[in-house]
């Protein structure tokens, strides 16, 4: 019976979805022609270049007109990672420094030593070049933290500073919201990029404020993704959790 | 630089990325920067307070762009007292948790960050005057409730938390959903301009996009199917973000509700179902927070049944019942989190804060348990406590609105309400105290807190014109949305 109730509510809910999504019909033009001024989408195709000087539109868009909701997200993987470290935190004495994966053959330990600098500089080249080409600081940051995957699962041993990625993390989050303030204490609004030298479109020093917080994206994902795989992977069996009592 | 509602976000961001950095020269900064930051919000919505009074409603740009291409920020009475509201209970309990957790180990820093963030998330709610934006720090509340709501190991926090994680992913996803197909439709994040735009929308599209928001927003704002996470989360972290749940992010979850279906859509489409569905929502919770054994169940069950009736008010639809509604949510705020503060040291040391371990605790604590029991009368709706106000106004709007049996039903559960809370007072006054629970006696700062919100009870309840000229203003802006439209539109570029 329960079961029934169950598919009887999913195809339900599954009926309105494929309804509503009935009126976004596949391939059509939602955003409305780059000639229409009036909507939002043909403003960001139209404008972007002439007034910001940042070639790649997605990144003007995520960083500039809409870099609100980006700060938001960044905070959101902040606390992401505030909030796992307290959950699976031990204490110093308790702490075992032995990982949970098991040791790797020399094949690995090689090839790994051999790609994580090239992976190391293709995250910075992503997040370096987010207003030229596709990517940015998310992406380059996510390629950065699987670098550091690749040697925490090659090698036992291989140590990460967390005082370091602290800095690292918290130093990027506050220029991220120090850009955000100068536009405010100039007189501004928060997280104005006009204060900022243009550039000259399609070269690296160009788009304002936008590459700089960009970078800071990028180190921060990074930081932060390298932080929460290493607290994951130094977690053992909880065998001491239920003796840590308020 | 003057003070502008942005400056409710950046300062605690600003705040919490220093915070690790500072707290590795100084362990004290974990705890004193949140306070600040707490003091200043406080500023903050007194300046900006007075700021709307004289000038009306404040639209603010973010980034340079003005909307629709950018993000706003819109403050207005609605929205500031729900500002005001939460920077209030978020000081509180920073006061109140001063000495609840020794600083010297790393969780205890966390904990202070992810409380401040669960405020500055809910006050990022209420500010917005973007959709999507509002959806960016719903998310924001979301990540900072899992985590304090497993911050105990001891505890069965990590099944809470992740009963709630689940819950409220499925809630985000419906709401992004329902964000997306609104972009689809109309071209625009901005809710002043979506509010223009939206009978652009085919009427079967506009119906399900209404049920997702209802649905997504129901789970945050604990409306009936929707509640399950939330008992398991009050009662499994620790008291005082029990007391910022019920006094804050609820809060925040009924504001979207509020905004979503005023200003954005007209109330009329979907005040029925609203009415229903707080309907069945009152009954249920307080039905079952009778047949609860432990005190934070009970007291997260009689939150649900009041956000029923919250949800109730918001149904009837006229401002009468909207104001009605924010006096109950100003009510349950401080009431609430009276409670919980008591409760907080009354089972300090007991690990499954059952009824049955208050025996007695009058005669350990005199002060603590006058408080509790203080609370109890408040909230059931006795004279001459705040309580009584905001009940006897949704009746009056209720009747207003001829809904007679709805009146009926509602007093019925007023009296399962005095049941199941005269018990806990009764048990704690007329039973001998077992001597063998170690306790733990509140500090000042503590005293402080819960003295502050007793005399706010009785303030009010003695002389209640304290806040209503407030309310009645954000009750006004709130169902006549031509202001707000017209202040955000007319900033507009095009």
């Amino acid at each position: 019976m329960k079961r029934f109730l169950v598919i009887f509510l999913m195809l339900a809910l599954g009926f309105y979805l494929i309804q509503a999504l009935h009126f976004v019909p596949f391939g059509a033009n939602r955003m409305g022609a780059p000639a229409d001024k009036k909507t939002v989408a043909a403003f960001y195709l139209n404008e972007t270049v002439p007034q910001t000087a940042v070639a790649n539109v997605v990144t003007a868009i995520v960083v500039n007109y809409r870099g609100f909701d980006t700060l938001g997200e960044v905070t959101v993987l902040f606390l992401a990672t505030t909030g796992l470290a307290s959950i699976l935190y031990k204490r110093r004495d308790e702490e075992e420094t032995e990982r949970v994966s098991k040791p790797s053959s020399t094949i690995l330990q090689t090839g790994a030593k051999v790609l994580f600098p090239l992976v190391v500089i293709l995250g910075v080249y992503v997040f370096v070049h987010g207003h030229l080409t596709p990517g940015g600081g998310f992406q380059g940051g996510a390629i950065i933290a699987t670098g550091f995957l690749l040697m925490l699962i090659a090698y036992q041993k291989y140590h990460l500073s967390h005082s370091m990625l602290t800095w690292v993390e918290s130093l990027a989050g506050i220029l991220f919201v120090s850009i955000g303030l100068w536009g405010l204490i100039t007189g501004g609004t928060f997280l104005e990029n006009s204060w900022f030298p243009k550039g000259t479109l399609n070269s690296l020093i160009s788009g304002g404020a936008i590459p700089i917080i960009y970078i800071a994206v990028g180190f921060k994902v990074a930081a932060e993704l390298t932080g929460v795989l290493d607290i994951l992977l130094s977690t053992k069996d909880d065998k001491s959790a239920s003796n840590i009592q308020q | 630089m003057s003070i502008t509602p942005v400056h409710y976000i950046a300062v605690p961001l600003a705040a919490a990325f220093l915070i690790p950095i500072l707290s590795k020269f100084h362990k004290e900064t974990a705890r004193i920067i949140p306070g600040l930051v707490f003091s200043y919000f406080l500023v903050i919505s007194f300046v900006l307070m007075r700021q709307v009074s004289n000038t009306g409603i404040i639209s603010e740009t973010i980034a340079g762009w003005r909307a629709p291409w950018g993000i706003n920020l819109v403050f207005g009475y609605f929205s500031g007292f729900f500002a005001t509201l939460m920077s209030v209970i978020g000081f509180l309990t920073w006061l109140y948790s001063y000495r609840f957790k020794l600083v010297d180990s790393k969780p205890a820093m966390s904990y202070y960050i992810l409380l401040m963030m669960l405020v500055t998330g809910s006050i990022g709610i209420v500010i917005t005057g973007d959709i999507f934006n509002m959806f960016v720090f719903l998310e924001i509340v979301a990540i900072s409730a899992f985590s304090l709501t497993s911050f105990y190991p001891g505890r069965d926090g990590a099944e809470a938390a992740f009963k709630y994680l689940l819950i409220a992913s499925f809630s985000s996803f419906l709401i992004l959903l329902a964000v997306l197909l609104l972009y689809t439709q109309t071209g625009t994040l901005n809710i002043a301009e979506l509010s223009t735009k939206v009978h652009l929308i085919p009427q079967s599209l506009k119906l399900t996009i209404l049920v997702m928001f209802v649905v997504g927003l129901g789970i945050e704002s604990e409306l009936f199917p929707l509640n399950g996470w939330a008992p398991d989360a009050y009662s499994q972290a620790p008291a005082p973000v029990g007391a910022v749940f019920a006094g804050v992010v609820v809060k925040g979850g009924i504001y979207a509700t509020m905004r979503v279906m005023f200003t954005m859509f007209d109330i009329n489409e979907m005040g029925q179902i609203l009415l229903i569905l707080g309907l069945i929502t009152t009954i249920i919770a307080e039905v079952a927070a009778i047949k609860q054994t432990q005190v934070k169940r009970m007291l997260a069950y009689s939150s649900i049944g009041q956000m029923g009736v919250v949800m109730m008010a918001i149904g009837i639809g006229t401002e009468d019942a909207v104001f009605a509604a924010l006096f109950m949510m100003f009510n349950h705020a401080i009431i609430k989190g009276l409670l919980f503060f008591s409760t907080g040291f009354l089972l300090h040391n007991s690990l499954t804060k059952t009824i049955a371990e208050m025996k007695g605790v009058a005669k350990k604590f005199p002060v603590l348990s006058f408080m509790f029991a203080l609370g109890s009368f408040a909230i059931v709706g006795l004279p001459p406590f705040s309580g009584f106000w905001s009940k006897l106004y949704f009746l009056m709007a209720a009747a207003d609105a001829k809904l007679f049996s709805m009146i009926a039903l509602v007093l019925a559960v007023s009296i399962v309400e005095i049941v199941y809370y005269f018990r806990v007072v009764g048990v704690m006054y007329y039973h001998q105290p077992d001597e063998s629970l170690p306790t733990k006696q509140p500090g000042l700062n503590a005293y402080f807190v819960m003295g502050f919100l007793a005399a706010l009870i009785i303030g009010v309840g003695v002389y209640p014109d304290l806040i209503t000229n407030f309310l009645h203003a954000a009750a006004y802006e709130l169902t006549h949305k031509t202001e707000y439209v017209q202040t955000v539109l007319t900033q507009f570029v095009r």
